[in-house]
């Protein structure tokens, strides 16, 4: 099979035109489609095939994950290697043991999705996902998007996925998985691509839905907030920053070489793309593993790693981006004893800086990583105190005793999700994004009181 | 090789190759003014001998103009990239900034300044004004309003040497337009049939349009009026693109498409480039030339290396008119060579200022 065969869904045709009205019926069939199948069909044979659509994408074999690895830079984002161990890591967490337990999370009892179940005050409780959902999928990562159209779908909603323009291919593929284990499920998806703020379009779309989940800057949510009718729930999610932390007895727990390979993982998964990647390394400074040495041997880490894994090529304004922040380091580095710069050679393949100075620093991504050096959490919580609104994920590195005792003025502080470092690209399914319920924000609750 | 023992030998010697250059085009000597001016500030300048020392690139080792270290334009908001020790630096050029610490410093004394005007002026000159006898309207602020502004300086250079035309600085000290101001001196050009030409930001340009909007308001300007603007937008008015602004200079004030000239600089290089020159055509995509005395280099951000002509790249400028800072800088901007040109494609989104304009405005 090749990508010029595929003809399902709206983005599967090159060049045509969409119209408001195409959008409108579009979004009139899917509600169609989801009466006559999704909306009668249990959560067994839900769970069931996509759980046969991950075991698909994890085989190397599979037709139209050869497709995804085979594609340009353009189109997916990512180099063949980053973007077939993203693959992997996600579709192993996709078994069906995990879609229950997440079911029981959100709902408490799976089977109220259907009927309902009861609750301990005596009142009888159902649950309901909208008719039909507008995802406007974020443009770096993959992940979120074959994770909304498998929440979407257990819930029993249809879906119109908007893309951002040149990004459709993989979630295609995905719903082209779909089809071919259950068209009766692919008939309540459709995936469309265009340039994010075409009103025409994007009024047709927001008239239709139920509710609206969309990622990107908080400039598009606010766009998209003031576009949709009061009524319609919106479900947003803006830019998000994390950071890894490495306790100063983890050098004696786990030792030196477990944190730095666990420190890569994190800096090369999805080329540190995506609100989950860590920006900045913080290493507590009274410790065994001191944080310039930690630094310097990440450095060869990352070299280590290029080989196995490596980066690949990027568009030249992030190349341009790595490359000004680089010379910019460099100079600050020959004139100031408290920064020192380790970068790939003739290429921007990887770079470290380590730094004195606390304060959390965006990088410009694709394995540019910043280690400073903290005094202890509390200090860490005062730095990060201008993006604390901002934060998504800390990777730690601690013994597990440890970090328990850090959880707690974390999340106190607001922090939403806390992993061990090496994870952070890699939350469980169920997880909580932005410490938000995967289900809880999308579904509405119908409650029998009984006598 | 040359070697200068002095500032002021260094300030001559430029000078001199800028006055060359300008009544003689083709003039040589280029790579060796650029090789002296290297050492002399390698010598002067401890935090760019530094960087220098680290890339293993010293006046010793080199013998070509390509291979001198480009500064990263930041740098100039976190070191005293001078040779100018601290009692002579009477003046000093500021990028535009929120805080005072992410805000660029060019320091400037007598010398270095005679360099810049003798720079700005011969290119200018011979792009924006050529032989029109034009009236001049400034959309931006008076010297004294805004001292550390280097296009403001630049401006004011320019008032002076024009002294004896008639001109209007239409804007304060926040940047803000007088938008009755302009429109009157506009209306009095009109009614004398004097052209004009009309010099400011991209954003101050916009603020005029908008001004004119507000009012009803079209102007025919006198045949022969002009345009020149520069920087970006910074968030200090909507933005346009560059073709639509074009356009509405043409449609409400009468300027011709080809007397419309975009100017690019920066308060950390002494000479700036342009676009175009007047009456001649511009074709698209508009190419940006500097000086003879100042080049340009469009290298890979992967290798440093030169990239071929029509690829993208960072551009890299050596400005021997720098003569008191550094020569050799790297610009935060994407571009193209093409011919003896560059296409400029836009500022490189740097992880703390996304989203911003598509030029630059540090001249500003």
């Amino acid at each position: 099979m090749s990508e010029a065969q595929l003809d399902y869904f709206l983005a599967d045709k090159p060049g045509a035109e969409l119209t408001a009205t195409l959008v409108t019926e579009a979004c009139q069939a899917l509600r169609h489609n989801r009466d006559d199948y999704l909306a009668q069909v249990g959560n067994e044979p839900v769970i069931a095939k996509l759980t046969e659509v991950a075991s698909l994408w994890r085989s190397p074999d599979y037709e139209l994950r050869k497709i995804a690895l085979a594609a340009s830079l353009e189109e997916t984002g990512f180099p063949r290697e980053v973007l077939a161990a993203g693959l992997d890591a996600c579709f192993a967490d996709w078994t069906q043991e995990k879609f229950f337990m997440m079911l029981a999370q959100e709902l408490g009892d799976p089977t109220r999705l259907q009927s309902f179940a009861s609750q301990p005050n005596r009142t009888l409780s159902m649950v309901h996902g909208p008719q039909l959902t507008a995802h406007i999928a974020p443009g770096n990562l993959p992940v979120p998007v074959f994770q909304s159209i498998a929440f979407g779908l257990l819930l029993r909603s249809a879906q119109f996925i908007k893309c951002a323009s040149g990004k459709s291919l993989l979630p295609r593929l995905f719903g082209h998985s779909l089809h071919s284990v259950e068209p009766g499920l692919a008939a309540s998806l459709e995936i469309a691509e265009w340039k994010g703020g075409n009103k025409a379009l994007e009024s047709a779309l927001f008239a239709e839905a139920d509710c609206v989940v969309a990622s990107g800057s908080d400039g598009t949510l606010s766009a998209i907030r003031q576009q949709l009718p009061l009524a319609k729930r919106l479900v947003g999610y803006g830019h998000r920053v994390s950071f890894g932390y490495v306790e100063k007895l983890a050098n004696e727990v786990m030792g030196t070489r477990a944190i730095l390979s666990r420190t890569a993982d994190d800096v090369i998964a999805w080329n540190q793309q995506g609100c989950l990647s860590p920006h900045v390394i913080y290493v507590e400074q009274f410790g065994s593993l001191k944080p310039e040495r930690f630094a310097e041997m990440l450095a060869e880490e990352l070299e280590a790693r290029n080989d196995a894994m490596p980066r690949g090529p990027i568009h030249t304004n992030e190349a341009a981006a790595i490359s000004t922040a680089r010379r910019f380091y460099k100079i600050r580095s020959t004139n100031n004893v408290g920064t020192l710069l380790w970068e790939s050679e003739e290429s921007t393949n990887w770079t470290v800086v380590y730094e004195d100075e606390k304060q959390f620093q965006t990088s410009p991504l694709n394995r540019f990583i910043f280690v400073k050096p903290i005094e202890h959490l509390e200090e860490a919580l005062h730095v990060l105190e201008p993006v604390r609104e901002s934060m998504s994920t800390v990777g730690l590195a601690a013994s597990e005793a440890r970090m328990r005792e850090l959880a707690v003025p974390l999340a106190r502080w607001g922090m939403p999700r806390m992993c061990p470092l090496g994870q952070m690209q890699r939350p469980p399914l169920a997880w909580r994004h932005d410490g938000r319920p995967p289900l809880g924000e999308l579904i509405r609750w119908s409650d029998l009181e009984t006598a | 090789m040359t070697s200068f023992t002095s500032l002021a030998e260094a300030r001559d010697a430029v000078c001199t190759f800028i006055r060359r250059c300008t009544d003689e085009p083709g003039t040589g000597g280029f790579d060796e003014l650029a090789l002296g001016l290297f050492a002399f500030q390698f010598e002067q300048n401890t935090p760019f001998a530094n960087f220098c020392c680290s890339e293993n690139r010293t006046p010793e080792t080199l013998t070509n103009w390509r291979n001198i270290p480009s500064v990263p334009t930041r740098a100039f908001k976190l070191l005293e990239l001078t040779v100018l020790p601290e009692t002579d630096r009477e003046t000093v050029f500021r990028s535009s900034g929120t805080t005072r610490a992410d805000r660029s410093r060019h320091f400037h004394d007598r010398n270095t300044l005679n360099v810049y005007h003798a720079s700005l002026w011969s290119w200018f000159s011979e792009h924006v004004i050529g032989n029109s006898p034009n009236r001049l309207l400034f959309l931006i602020p008076e010297l004294g309003q805004a001292p550390e502004s280097s296009l403001v300086h630049m401006m004011d250079t320019v008032a002076k040497r024009l002294a004896k035309r008639d001109r209007c600085f239409a804007a304060d000290s926040q940047w803000r337009l007088d938008g009755q101001a302009a429109v009157d001196f506009l209306h009095d050009c009109t009614t004398q049939n004097e052209p004009v030409t009309i010099l400011g930001t991209t954003f101050s340009f916009v603020h005029l349009l908008d001004h004119l909007d507000d009012g009803a308001m079209v102007f025919e300007l006198p045949s022969g009026s002009a345009a020149m603007e520069t920087g970006g937008y910074k968030g200090r008015s909507r933005e346009v693109t560059k073709a639509e602004l074009h356009r509405a200079i043409t449609d409400r004030l009468g300027i011709a498409g080809g007397r419309i000239i975009c100017e690019y600089g920066m308060c950390e290089l002494s000479s700036q480039a342009y676009d175009g020159k007047l009456d001649q055509a511009n074709a698209a995509p508009r190419l940006f030339r500097f000086p003879p005395w100042a080049r340009a280099r469009i290298v890979s951000p992967e290798t440093m290396q030169e990239v071929a002509p029509g690829q993208a790249g960072l551009l890299q400028v050596v400005d021997l008119a720098n003569v008191g800072s550094v020569l050799s800088l790297q610009t935060e901007d994407l571009a193209k060579r093409r011919n003896d040109g560059f296409e400029l494609l836009g500022r490189v989104e740097l992880a703390e200022s996304r989203g911003c304009s598509l030029m630059n405005l540090d001249h500003v």
